[in-house]
């Protein structure tokens, strides 16, 4: 389905800014330690819905 | 004026949640117009988190195609006990029905081992008079909340072969009352295929295929059992691309499915977290898809069914079961705090549920060693 170049923009601006504000908010890491971007952010845990995870 | 172009019967989809490694693996495939429409697990965000603008324009343009469905994760249909947290999810779907349009909205089938029913994962019960009846009526209500036809998914998780086998007929009964429908997980089917040694055919021959509308794939891992040695369990985490061997049976099953409207890849976002696993998504994606477009002329002919739940949904008071609240309650406490597969069997066999529907005798060790390691995993 095709979305709009205005809404795809919106949604890549939302991903930038939720993944850097979560940079920010983040525990420091330990010196020497190379954190993931992103990493460090709780993802909500929606994955135990099959019963195999 | 341009024709509007129609839908094609079946949708390649994706499970699309406010995660950003899940939005970042997929944003190049939303660009070039190639998901035809998202699930979303709106139950995710009932624990207070907002919803971002931007995610909810996205939303909302597929609900405006009919391409938006919802995928519930916490309700825990099968807990014997009727809670307010239950009461509660069903008056925020109502909520967000009336915000989003949804073609559908699913939930999953089993109850939660958490403490409230509401967190941890999802286990099965015993297929009773008792559950049939408990499941019937919270789908309706669920049908009442959302307004739209309702749907269940089949676990991964068995005990024993028994419960396999007899897995497709329960969740026929089930939905029967609602006119809902079934989501058929391949990787869940994968699952007990590989951890109870079946062959597809005669498995999918247990399922009312007529009554599937929605397809999950998805990737697993493997995990060694310690007490049978040699042996090793699939598990449906979610975290890994999608094995060849789901593929194929993605190619078989399709076209003995004449109700299916949506396949949908499903990935935890912490399984997409390198460059590597997200260009690996979107390639699964694109098999996946390519799979749909084949087989989109190989559906046998059949009347549709829209789903549509019936107009009279349930007055009164909601069903429920001490009894069954209490065992549950008991098994969910023996699987979380047991320390080992010998501990949690000996004090099985010593509770309520011994010689009784939950049939434990026949429990498959490594699948109670599964258990326990899923509920201490989730366990918060």
């Amino acid at each position: 389905m095709k979305l709009s170049k205005a809404l795809l923009g919106a949604v890549l601006i939302g991903i930038t800014a939720q993944t850097t504000a979560c940079t920010k908010g983040g525990e420091p890491a330990p010196k020497g330690e190379k954190v993931t971007k992103g990493s460090e952010k709780k993802t909500p845990d929606y994955c135990p819905g099959c019963g195999m995870g | 004026m341009p024709a509007v172009p129609t839908a094609p019967a079946i949708l390649s989809a994706i499970a699309c949640n406010l995660d950003d490694q899940i939005l970042t693996a997929a944003l190049p495939l939303l660009a070039a117009g190639r998901v035809e429409a998202v699930e979303w697990s709106f139950d995710t965000l009932f624990n207070g988190q907002s919803l971002p603008n931007w995610f909810a324009e996205l939303l909302t343009a597929y609900g405006e195609q009919s391409r938006l469905v919802g995928h519930g994760v916490y309700f825990s249909l099968l807990s014997g006990r009727w809670t307010p947290e239950q009461a509660q999810w069903l008056e925020q779907l109502r909520l967000l029905a009336g915000r989003f349009r949804f073609d559908h909205i699913t939930e999953h089938f089993g109850s939660f081992t958490g403490q409230n029913f509401h967190t941890g994962a999802p286990l099965p019960v015993p297929y009773t008079a008792t559950t049939l009846r408990l499941g019937q009526d919270r789908l309706l209500r669920v049908a009442d909340a959302c307004q739209c036809p309702v749907g269940l998914e089949n676990l991964a998780f068995a005990y024993s072969l028994a419960e396999v086998q007899r897995h497709g007929e329960f969740l026929e009964e089930l939905v029967a009352p609602v006119n809902g429908f079934l989501i058929l997980d391949l990787h869940n089917l994968y699952c007990q295929l590989h951890n109870f040694n079946l062959s597809s055919d005669s498995l999918l021959a247990l399922y009312p295929l007529h009554r599937v509308r929605e397809i999950h794939l998805s990737g697993g891992s493997w995990e060694d059992s310690q007490v049978e040695q040699g042996r090793q369990i699939r598990r449906d985490t979610h975290d890994e691309s999608v094995p060849d061997e789901v593929f194929e049976l993605l190619e078989r099953t399709l076209p003995q499915c004449p109700q299916l409207k949506y396949v949908v890849l499903e990935q935890l976002g912490t399984g997409l977290r390198t460059e590597a696993s997200q260009h690996q998504f979107r390639q699964d994606f694109q098999r996946m898809a390519a799979i749909v477009e084949a087989g989109r002329g190989r559906v046998s002919g059949h009347q549709p069914n829209a789903f549509q739940p019936p107009a009279s949904l349930p007055a009164g008071s909601v069903a429920y079961d001490e009894a069954l609240h209490a065992q549950q309650r008991q098994l969910a406490q023996i699987l979380e705090t047991a320390a080992s597969y010998e501990e949690a069997q000996q004090r099985l066999r010593a509770s309520s549920l011994a010689h009784t529907s939950w049939q434990l005798e026949q429990w498959a060790p490594y699948m109670l060693e599964t258990a326990i390691s899923i509920a201490q995993k989730w366990k918060q």
